[in-house]
């Protein structure tokens, strides 16, 4: 309690205290979504809203803009509900795999709201995390928008599309579906017991050792994207590649020592080859002075931008 | 209203898995604009590459009254992007791709040691949906470019195709002034011929040196040249110049200017 709210308080009294009741419910709540998620369910609370929703009761909720309304709209397109998902991850033995397991729990809680909502499609996914560096621990928040097609029935295994409705409707037109998120992350240690990374005397040379360590673990990090992504689609758009490299000096009885880590992050997408493009590309050259907005398109993944501190592993 | 999805894209809709892919599954860095930029160019992508090499670089003492190349570290430069980018057309040649789109090329420093500098080269491997062999290299490997699909699309319908990526560096040690030549210039304004100079013979260098690739890998002309100055954690007065771009080649025969398509003008009002 800071100060000033310390003075509002011995001014005006305290807040009125909830009432017995108001807090059993509260009690109640939270002991209801910590079951449901432990029991890989959609809490009670979220999946009432979302059925609302989905019947009409209460009011549609939608993360478009009005243009990206208008474009769903005319590909038959109704948003239903905003859906979202979080896994709070403590990074145990690996902060690399602590990511991709995150994301991934995340994703599957993001996907069992969608289908609790009806919806054939998540659009507008954005990936989030708040930088609060609470012991070594990172959230993994997922937010959209469920959709649903005129005409087509609930899907019992909605995708998951980490792009906005524009681009959305961009790639359905285009017989390109993103379906969801595939991660590809890998850490690994290098022990250097035979110096061979000291180049301290050394003129114009490549450090063989380093480098590597560094392939390796790049390409065992593309390896588990692909393997990721296999059971979504047959390709991803990666928008995250994020790498970090640390030393550790020589201590008693252990050589100095290198950890590389990896991680990816990308759309999956379901496209078949060879199918053209359907629509004409017109050039045009935009004669506004400065940054045209026919360019201005959101970031979508904010959280490695943020959260680049650095824990075990 | 859903009869203008294609049919594919509804049974997806719908949760239903389409057959399996013989393809098996590709992997890339395109945004959805150059995804579907790159496939209505004819290409299709399939396989990040990407290139790696820690370098450790050389030491060497610039004269301090002399404005000059460092050769050391242009070789190091030169050496180090060259194994990145070997590596990576490696990685092309590997998964057949007919050339590499978007090549990002970027130096880390590492916190540990300032002799130390990694390189990057990522891009994504595509291959002509058709089939068609006339978009390779001079030597018959996968063409690489640093142009995002967009470009892509625009050079190949200017009747252009990507040959190689191309690139001089330079660095330079430029001459510090004598306590003399300083206190002659106290309170007037001239202009510093020497470091005008030394500006440009090292950016002329490394022009020249991209000139000299582009030649040796039979290309018409260089498109998308970025010339820029940096200093990766060396001594002040050394500066690197870096100049890169894509060398270009017409396709079969050059198009005739009055056949390329004149882009409509617009002026946007979104804002």
């Amino acid at each position: 309690m800071g100060l000033l709210d310390w003075l509002r308080n011995a001014a005006v009294g305290p807040p009125p205290a909830l009432s017995p009741q108001e807090q059993e419910a509260a009690l109640r709540r939270q002991a209801d979504i910590m079951v449901s998620l432990r029991a890989g369910q959609v809490p009670s609370v979220v999946r009432e809203r979302l059925e609302a929703s989905r019947q009409g009761r209460l009011p549609w909720i939608a993360t478009l803009t009005p243009a990206e309304l208008l474009l769903a709209r005319s590909h038959g397109i109704r948003p239903i509900g905003a859906v979202s998902a979080t896994c709070w991850m403590h990074y145990g033995w690996s902060w690399t795999l602590g990511h991709s397991q995150g994301w991934e729990a995340a994703l599957q809680r993001l996907r069992a709201e969608a289908v609790a909502a009806g919806a054939n499609a998540v659009l507008d996914v954005k990936m989030r995390s708040i930088a609060l560096g609470v012991e070594n621990s990172m959230d993994f928040s997922l937010v959209g928008t469920a959709v649903r097609i005129d005409g087509l029935p609930p899907s019992p295994e909605p995708v998951i599309a980490t792009v906005p409705a524009l681009e959305f409707v961009k790639l359905i037109d285009a017989d390109v579906v993103p379906t969801g998120i595939a991660i590809g992350a890998h850490y690994d240690w290098l022990n250097d017991w035979r110096g061979s990374t000291d180049l301290r005397w050394m003129g114009n040379i490549e450090s063989g050792a380093l480098t590597r360590h560094w392939e390796a673990v790049r390409r065992q990090a593309h390896a588990r994207l692909r393997q990721s992504a296999q059971g979504q689609g047959n390709g991803v758009l990666a928008h995250v590649n994020f790498s970090q490299m640390f030393e550790f000096g020589e201590r008693e009885n252990q050589p100095r020592r290198y950890l590389a880590r990896h991680i990816v992050v990308a759309t999956v997408v379901d496209a078949r080859r060879g199918v053209p493009v359907p629509h004409d590309i017109q050039m045009v050259v935009d004669l506004r002075d400065g940054i045209s907005p026919l360019l201005n398109t959101t970031k979508h993944h904010q959280a490695y931008q943020q959260n680049d501190e650095d824990g075990p592993i | 209203m859903t009869n203008n999805l294609p049919a594919h894209a509804v049974e997806r809709l719908k949760g239903l898995r389409s057959s399996v892919h013989s393809s098996g599954v590709f992997t890339s860095d395109f945004s959805v604009n150059e995804f579907l930029l790159v496939r209505k160019a004819g290409f299709e992508p399939i396989g990040l590459c990407v290139g790696t090499c820690v370098y450790h670089c050389g030491i060497q003492y610039a004269n301090w009254r002399k404005s000059e190349e460092m050769t050391v570290l242009s070789k190091a430069m030169y050496h180090a992007r060259e194994l990145a980018m070997t590596r990576m057309r490696a990685e092309a040649t590997a998964m057949g791709a007919d050339g590499i789109v978007g090549v990002k090329l970027t130096i880390k420093r590492v916190e540990w040691d300032q002799n130390l500098l990694e390189f990057i080269a990522l891009g994504t491997g595509v291959v002509h949906g058709e089939g068609h062999q006339g978009f390779r290299a001079h030597d018959g490997g996968p063409f690489t470019s640093d142009l995002s699909g967009q470009d892509f699309w625009t050079l190949l319908h200017a009747g252009y195709r990507p040959v190689e990526m191309v690139m001089g560096s330079c660095v330079y040690h430029v001459a510090h002034r004598g306590f003399m030549a300083s206190m002659s210039t106290v309170g007037q304004n001239v202009e510093l011929e020497n470091f005008t100079s030394a500006m440009y013979e090292a950016r002329e260098i490394a022009i020249e040196r991209m000139q000299q690739e582009a030649a040796a890998a039979k290309a018409e002309g260089v498109v998308g040249v970025d010339m820029h100055e940096g200093n990766h954690g060396w001594q002040t007065h050394v500066i690197e110049f870096f100049a890169i771009g894509t060398a270009v080649l017409p396709i079969d025969q050059e198009i005739a200017p009055e056949k390329i398509q004149d882009p409509a003008l617009v002026l946007s009002v979104n804002n």
